[in-house]
């Protein structure tokens, strides 16, 4: 009996190993913060929602290029410099455009480095942005939706049978 | 080990009356594909990196002695020998007849350039390290490969997808001559044609009908797609 008991004390602990594993090969883990604060309070939900601003307006080289790209303070300066121009957060664009530095967004998807992601391709096969980003127009503070892992990926290439070759993607 | 299925069969045809041995193709592959330096003293215990490489065979007795150069790079065969004993499917086989090699999935057994009959595969044994300004001319489209993984040519891949996507954003079909991996581009002589075999009217695949032709250890039954031509009277050097 006491030897069961043993026996039974000992497997537990590797029993409880098992299962982690599994459930951490199984789980979406995304422990990076989700919706990180920026360094401007930029509402996607006040451009996109509220103004129906296209995502193409700002995020310019999304249907040419692999990179979506972050728009230029330049960019945003264009409008700001007549629309809102006394609010607080659109005085610190201000700073940075007479500072003539670039805003240091915090990057919310991140593909690893061996991989390749064409933004291009996945507009041009007549996918949404929202798709993978989510409705960005309800969102005042824009947080990352997915968890940009390869079963993720792989998923919707097999669904929308698309290429599954390791060297689509990975190069 | 599959057959290729896709209508696309990448495939090189490598002019060796043409190859000076100048070993621009050498340099350019090194640029386009990060291929790492590893010092003197690492390349002296054959650690040394190289996706493409000149062979250079001597003929003769002096005073009549011939030079003869051979470039080699994975031969990217249709029965690849390294295929089968990866553990990890690391070494896999394309739709378009290319052998692949997945560095995320490598784990470094090396049973694969064991089992290369061309000795093409090379074994990343340190992190790369690139010192200023090196750096900066690394080529964003292809992995920085680190230490553990297996690397070799890939008929750089990169171009071929670059070209694929274009074009399909054009929404026509690939051009002969469209894709150029690196050497290609910059042989001097044009002595490397890259294209598609299975267009019977590819500049490749004629090339490839030619009664020069010769496939590098063609009786170990490995089917490159790399085809030598060799033979047509033309040789410049001797």
């Amino acid at each position: 009996m006491k030897k069961k008991l043993l026996i039974a004390i000992l497997l537990l602990p590797l029993l409880a190993a098992v299962i982690g594993l599994v459930v951490l090969y199984h789980l979406p883990l995304d422990l990076e913060d989700r919706a990180p604060s920026q360094p401007i309070a930029f509402s996607h939900r006040q451009h996109v929602g509220e103004m129906a601003i296209d995502c193409r307006f700002c995020h310019r080289s999304v249907d040419v290029s692999a990179i979506a790209g972050i728009p230029d303070v330049d960019l945003c300066r264009a409008c700001h410099l007549f629309i809102a121009v006394d609010r607080p957060e659109i005085t610190r664009l201000a700073e940075f455009w007479q500072q003539n530095q670039p805003i240091p967004w915090e990057r919310l998807y991140r593909i690893p480095d061996h991989t390749y992601f064409p933004h291009m391709m996945h507009l041009n096969a007549g996918l949404e942005c929202g798709g993978c980003h989510g409705a960005v127009e309800t969102m005042a503070v824009t947080r990352r939706v997915v968890a940009t892992k390869m079963g993720w990926c792989l998923n919707c290439h097999r669904e929308h049978g698309a290429s599954i070759d390791c060297w689509t993607c990975h190069r | 080990m599959s057959e290729a299925t896709d209508q696309l069969r990448w495939g090189m045809v490598i002019d060796l009356d043409r190859c000076t041995g100048c070993g621009a193709c050498v340099t350019a592959c090194q640029a386009e594909n990060n291929v790492a330096l590893v010092g003197k003293e690492e390349f002296g215990k054959g650690r040394n990196l190289h996706w493409l490489r000149v062979e250079r065979y001597w003929e003769g007795e002096f005073p009549h002695v011939r030079a003869r150069f051979v470039p080699m790079l994975c031969q990217h065969c249709a029965d690849a020998p390294c295929e089968p004993v990866c553990p990890v499917y690391a070494s896999y086989h394309n739709p378009e007849g290319l052998n692949g090699q997945v560095y995320n999935r490598c784990v470094g057994t090396r049973y694969c350039a064991n089992n290369c009959p061309y000795a093409v595969r090379v074994f990343n044994f340190f992190n790369p390290e690139w010192p200023q300004p090196l750096d900066q001319q690394l080529n964003p489209d292809v992995t920085v490969r680190s230490r553990g993984v297996m690397e070799k040519c890939t008929f750089c891949i990169q171009r071929i997808r670059g070209a694929k996507e274009s074009a399909k954003l054009e929404g026509r079909p690939l051009r002969d001559g469209e894709v150029q991996p690196a050497c290609a581009q910059t042989c001097p002589p044009g002595a490397i044609i890259f294209g598609n075999l299975n267009d019977p009217d590819s500049q490749v695949a004629r090339l490839a009908r030619s009664p020069r032709r010769l496939r590098l250890l063609e009786d170990l039954g490995t089917e490159p797609s790399v085809v030598y031509l060799k033979g047509g009277g033309h040789e410049h050097v001797g």
